[in-house]
């Protein structure tokens, strides 16, 4: 609702410009808006000044250093990098197909009354803490995954070359999990607004072709709805990056990746290596630093996931669906 | 394979070959629309099964935390600061008042802030509007972890100590985002000749704003406040450089606080079972109050489209 060029508001807002009756109010706004970019400015500032002893003594060799050893001030961030990219995955390799399923069954495959209070029951369980999340995973995933699942993984085809050395219950595969439940409501609220906006008038166009429900889906919801997907799917994958509480409990903090790499293994994140370490690292020393600049790593991968996605959406790139 | 369509007469003297094709192309039409049909049923049945797959989980855990939270309240709970583990009566009272607080400074830090940027984006347009969206798309964005860690390098590294009001602020950073967009969501859907009508009766802009555009969009300018709350008062990360949590009952901004997801964090971590207790009552509480907050936001929001129908 953009006032049009030349309107009576646009009129009135120019006349009122050249008095100056106007002028406190516009300064608050412009104050408000300045206070905005201070605080992102301050953000970044905040952490990446805090990390410069970390960077000056380490060099961009941290970034792919898996060492860490607090007696010899040797820290690396390889293996918390590697840890919040396989966390990352797993959970995204599970939520996005069942979301995008859940979504295309909810808006195109069942009658309203039941898809209207089942969205808004999915949407309403998305607001659910994260730490609510984790510690059920903790007391009640955790001992299953132990017992039944992490053994059944080891012993399916194909996919066994990930699951090798003993089940421990806390994992990389653990934590995936459980942050799949935690982002498949968002998936599936954001992608259920997607595929809803695309027009009726294309779905029964195709319906009247003779199209069945599955081929309307592929051929021209997901089709018209591709940077509204793309967007929920951004979202989702910002919010796994950035999880950190839930994580913390479940991932079973092991500062190294373990020999043979294995998704059973126990490991750490970015977020989890700093929020168990902070507490005993002293201000001013190197791991203290180490941590800030593990912060560092966590914000530019979340900022090249936010950015990134929304230029990919803009220029809709991605999803050319035939 | 059917071939009723084929016998009907046919006007013009067309030959065996045109009938055999025909039936050929019916056939196979019948064919595809048939695998056409079983795709579709079989897809619709996958998809199903997806949506329960996203059910199962959700449900089990609210249902698990409202077993295992319900079984922990009592008025002690409510009532009393905690206690040491072996230690019968304790409860998270300074947790549930902490997390009032400091989620209640932080709203009243992030609101106006928030409206304000709000009118600043549907006021102006231009290059810096975009940029200030764009700028609050990544912000709410940012891991909560990144958020606690600037408050802490900002407000906890110069006034030397762990302080409530520095929570507040990084969980005000946390709300702005949300507010800012869910308030210019609401206040657009306010219609531009009631702008105009307010203007033409000679009222300046910021009249005009505060007596028909912020009046007139209260019900979503609720809503995307709550929501920014609910969002706010879960968080656990950001307390924990910040508000690190305390076991005395205090009402300080100015020193360390308790909060409900800390306990949860601490008392969940603990070999403790009657310590494991609290951290589930005080999930129980946390998930209830999230819940309420949300389910009241949406109500809001439903008010608001019936009405502007």
């Amino acid at each position: 609702m953009q006032t049009k060029e030349g309107s009576p508001r646009q009129l009135l807002e120019q006349r009122r410009s050249s008095l100056s009756s106007g002028r406190g109010y516009a300064g608050l706004l412009w104050l408000a808006a300045g206070i905005f970019v201070v605080i992102l400015a301050a953000i970044i500032e905040g952490i990446v000044s805090q990390s410069t002893m970390a960077w000056g003594h380490f060099g961009l060799g941290f970034l792919w250093s898996t060492a860490w050893n607090e007696s010899t001030n040797t820290f690396g961030a390889g293996q918390f990098i590697i840890g919040t990219l396989t966390v990352t995955g797993i959970a995204m390799l599970i939520a996005v197909p069942v979301g995008l399923a859940t979504a295309a069954f909810l808006t195109e495959m069942c009658p309203r009354r039941i898809a209207t209070p089942l969205g808004v029951a999915i949407d309403l369980i998305a607001a659910v803490p994260s730490i609510v999340v984790g510690l059920w995973g903790l007391y009640v995933l955790q001992p299953v995954f132990l017992r039944d699942v992490e053994p059944f993984m080891k012993k399916i085809p194909v996919i066994d070359f990930a699951f090798k050395g003993n089940a421990e219950g806390a994992s990389y595969f653990l934590a995936g999990f459980v942050l799949s439940i935690m982002i498949v409501p968002t998936m599936v609220a954001l992608s259920r607004t997607a595929l809803a906006g695309v027009g009726n008038t294309d779905r029964e166009a195709a319906f009247a072709l003779g199209a069945t429900p599955w081929q309307v889906i592929r051929k021209v919801v997901v089709p018209g709805a591709n940077s509204g997907l793309l967007a929920a799917g951004t979202l989702a994958l910002g919010r796994a990056v950035g999880e950190t509480i839930a994580i913390t409990l479940l991932i079973g903090n092991s500062l190294t990746l373990g020999h043979p790499f294995s998704l059973l293994n126990p490991g750490a994140t970015l977020g989890s290596v700093i929020v168990l370490n902070f507490g005993e690292s002293q201000p001013g020393t190197l791991l203290r630093s180490t941590l800030l600049a593990l912060a560092v790593v966590l914000l530019a991968m979340t900022l090249i996931v936010n950015i990134g996605g929304r230029l990919i959406v803009r220029k809709n790139l991605l999803f050319r669906l035939p | 394979m059917s071939t009723d369509l084929v016998e009907t007469p046919s006007p013009s003297g067309k030959d065996a070959s045109y009938y055999e094709r025909r039936a050929l192309i019916q056939a196979s039409a019948r064919g595809t629309l048939k695998r056409r049909r079983t795709v579709a049923l079989a897809i619709r049945i996958l998809f199903g099964f997806c949506m329960v797959l996203v059910l199962v989980p959700l449900i089990f855990l609210i249902s698990y935390v409202t077993k295992r939270g319900v079984g922990a309240l009592s008025v002690a709970f409510f009532t009393h600061t905690p206690t040491p583990e072996g230690i019968p009566g304790g409860g998270i009272s300074n947790a549930i008042i902490g997390s009032l607080l400091i989620n209640g400074l932080a709203l009243v830090i992030a609101m106006p802030i928030g409206l304000l940027i709000a009118l600043f984006l549907i006021e102006r347009r231009g290059p810096i509007p975009n940029a200030i969206r764009f700028g609050a798309d990544v912000l709410s964005g940012l891991p909560s972890i990144l958020i606690g860690l600037f408050a802490y390098a900002v407000i906890v590294t110069h006034t030397g100590h762990y302080s409530a009001y520095s929570a507040s602020a990084a969980l005000a950073v946390l709300m702005l985002p949300i507010m800012i967009r869910g308030d210019e969501e609401a206040m657009r859907t306010v219609p531009n000749e009631l702008w105009e009508a307010g203007l033409a009766l000679g009222a300046r802009q910021s009249r005009v704003v505060r007596s028909v555009v912020v009046r007139g969009s209260i019900p979503g300018l609720v809503t995307a406040n709550l929501l920014a709350l609910a969002r706010a008062v879960g968080e656990t990360a950001p307390l924990l450089f910040t508000a690190v949590g305390s076991q005395l009952f205090s009402l300080s901004f100015n020193q360390p606080m308790n909060a409900i997801p800390i306990v949860i964090y601490q008392d969940g971590t603990t070999a403790f079972k009657d310590l494991q207790q609290d951290a589930w009552g005080a999930a129980f509480v946390l998930m209830v109050g999230v819940l309420i907050l949300s389910i009241i936001g949406r109500l809001f929001a439903a008010r608001l489209t019936r009405k502007s129908r």
